[in-house]
């Protein structure tokens, strides 16, 4: 095929001079900046290929590209768009998020990531009252370990951004107004009770400051059908908890909406992970709900689908460079076919298989 | 020997199919022991043992053959033929016996092929049969995600190597995970065994050639056993199957161990090779 030897791109192109033309070619990331911009967030399955080969690759995509595209053309001054990458299981949609968080990483973005919402919806042992308010339920473990991975991804801006407002954390510690972000961050991964207020400390003051220009923010959530939908938390008196009663979710939600400017929102969707939800579920419609579907209802939808021949062969090539695919048969146009079909191009699907090949 | 039983009453055995009422099933009417231990097994239209369509049916004609694994095809089913490429092969190219074969083949009654049996270009029959080995209350699906599983783990294993090592080491790394799993289980072979042989009221464990297919049984009934026996509770199958697979592709391990301690046993009963008489 045409691709045959050409499936990375030889020089280390620049991410903003991705175009179509790079359509199906992978790209490499260095590993240092991996660590640096993903310390989570990755599908773990990619993490394991990334520790065999030595080396993190990844496709350029057309979902990818065109968001690429409308996020270089987006404008700061009005509120800030949604996008949402939709598909089947196994599609590629996390791989294009992190394509997506590259990209804006490079730019000097300011990246709010959060990896994966369901696993703040699901088996969540210590609940705690909140201190700020009593309705609500705080999960400190959840929290600081976010904290922590988002105080790896944005060292650089924890010192320049201030905080606009005095927050008492109890009778002995507070914080002042004007001192740098990264002393709330300090706050909630040391004292672990305050983790879950500290992020919500840490949403409302980026969105705050996102319209001022000093920087842009970047929203990316994975999973986020599971802000609107149902937890499998109960109370100690086995009643159940709605989503909105999480304080995490809570001021998640209000980071999503778009009555803020200066960056963008970029969302994922993902059956895998989500409670009370039919496996085949992949449309907005059917995996936001309702509620979901409308709070968000002006967005971009973003399908992204299995390999087109193109993008099969650049894989098939990848994993043959890497001699990841050992098996003598699957070198032969025999194998390609019968990968092809037990694949159905699925991307997911497809790294298994060569997996154990 | 397993393979044959010896019905000490004198009854005929009981004629099951009405189907199959025109062949003959073989019964056992006391005739002697070396006639029914000359006999070849009769399941053999197998890979492996390739036995000609002919043979089969005169075994099934011989006196004194009861057979314990039967299926219910008479001899007229012949097997079926899983192979892309004996039907791709267009008529012109075909030679006169295939030419003829084809034809016959057109009016023979012909057995369904197994579910497993695939004409897949990745299907490996020792594979199979090793899933099948360690598949437990006909949960397929486990037992094929575990070998599954088994296999990526031996090939990340082997590139971590591969990458660690020098250029002149690189060479001797095998990172393909099925030749590391058939060369595994060919160094687990043991060459002889032991069966146990009733003489004058005490059973003596006499050490006995084995045959390919009881080799092959052996390895992997062993590989299996020691898999699931001598792990520690919270370690997964795949974990310690590729651990296993690898020593005993370099020649080490505890099934190796085994192996070499069947042979030990054969070197010290040496003596009782006579009661041997086959």
């Amino acid at each position: 095929t045409m691709l045959k030897g050409m499936t990375r791109l030889i020089s280390r192109v620049h991410k903003a001079k991705h175009g179509e033309q790079h359509e199906g070619q992978h790209y490499n990331i260095p590993l240092q900046d991996l660590k640096a911009v993903f310390p989570h967030g990755l599908p773990p399955r990619f993490v394991m290929q990334v520790k065999t080969f030595n080396e993190a690759c990844l496709m350029v995509r057309k979902p990818a590209l065109e968001l690429l595209h409308y996020l270089k053309n987006t404008n700061f001054a009005h509120p800030a768009v949604r996008y949402v990458l939709y598909g089947e299981k196994g599609t590629g949609k996390t791989l294009s998020l992190c394509h997506i968080i590259h990209f804006c990483a490079k730019q000097d973005w300011l990246i709010l990531h959060i990896p994966d919402a369901h696993l703040w919806v699901k088996n969540c042992r210590n609940l705690l009252q909140s201190t700020y308010n009593k309705q609500r339920l705080d999960q400190p473990l959840e929290a600081s370990i976010w904290l922590k991975n988002f105080k790896t991804a944005n060292e650089r801006f924890l010192s320049q951004i201030k905080v606009q407002e005095k927050y008492v954390w109890n009778k002995r510690e507070s914080t002042e107004k004007g001192s740098p972000l990264g002393e709330v961050v300090e706050q909630g991964i040391t004292r672990v009770r305050n983790a879950t207020d500290a992020v919500g400390i840490v949403l409302k003051e980026l969105k705050r400051q996102s319209s001022s220009g000093i920087f842009h923010l970047l929203v990316a959530v994975d999973g986020v059908n599971a802000l609107w939908g149902r937890t499998t938390l109960k109370r100690e008196d086995k009643s159940p908890i709605a989503p909105e009663e999480l304080a995490l979710i809570y001021n998640l939600r209000k980071m999503v909406k778009n009555d803020w400017h200066g960056g963008a929102i970029v969302l994922t969707l993902s059956q895998t992970g989500s409670v009370f939800k039919p496996r085949k579920a992949f449309l907005p419609q059917e995996l936001l709900g309702k509620e979901g579907f409308d709070t968000l209802d002006p967005f971009i939808p973003i399908l992204v689908s299995n390999y087109n021949p193109k993008e099969f062969e650049s894989c098939i090539q990848y994993y043959l460079e890497n001699n990841w695919l050992q098996h003598e048969k699957a070198h032969t146009e025999d194998g390609k076919k019968e990968l092809l079909f037990l694949s159905n191009t699925n991307p997911g699907q497809l790294e298994r298989l060569c997996a154990y090949l | 020997m397993h393979r044959f039983r010896i019905p000490w009453s004198l009854f005929p055995v009981f004629r099951h199919s009405l189907r199959h009422a025109g062949t003959p099933r073989a019964v056992l009417v006391g005739s002697s022991w070396p006639a029914k231990m000359a006999a070849p097994a009769v399941k053999a239209a197998r890979a492996w043992s390739g036995l000609a369509l002919g043979l089969r049916n005169a075994v099934l004609r011989l006196p004194g053959l009861t057979q314990v694994r039967w299926s219910r095809y008479g001899p007229e089913y012949k097997d079926p033929h899983i192979d892309k490429e004996y039907y791709r092969k267009p008529l012109a190219e075909l030679t006169e016996e295939e030419n003829y074969e084809r034809e016959l083949r057109k009016t023979q009654l012909i057995k369904a092929a197994p579910a497993t049996k695939t004409c897949s270009v990745f299907e490996d029959p020792v594979i199979s049969k090793f899933t099948n080995m360690m598949m437990k209350g006909g949960n397929k699906v486990l037992a094929r995600s575990l070998m599954t599983q088994t296999l990526e783990a031996v090939k990340r294993k082997q590139f971590e190597k591969y990458h660690a090592a020098s250029a002149e080491e690189q060479a001797t790394i095998e990172r393909n995970p099925y030749t590391i799993f058939h060369q595994a289980l060919k160094n687990c072979e043991p060459v002889i065994g032991l069966v146990p042989i009733l003489r004058g009221g005490h059973f003596y464990q006499v050490p006995v050639p084995l045959g390919d297919r009881r080799r092959r049984f052996l390895a992997m009934k062993w590989m299996i056993t020691e898999c699931r026996e001598k792990k520690h509770r919270r370690m997964l199958m795949p974990e310690k199957l590729s651990h296993e697979l690898l020593e005993a592709f370099h020649n080490q391990g505890p099934v190796i161990k085994r192996k070499h301690d069947m042979h030990k046993m054969a070197e010290a009963n040496r003596a009782l090779a006579h009661y041997r008489w086959w």
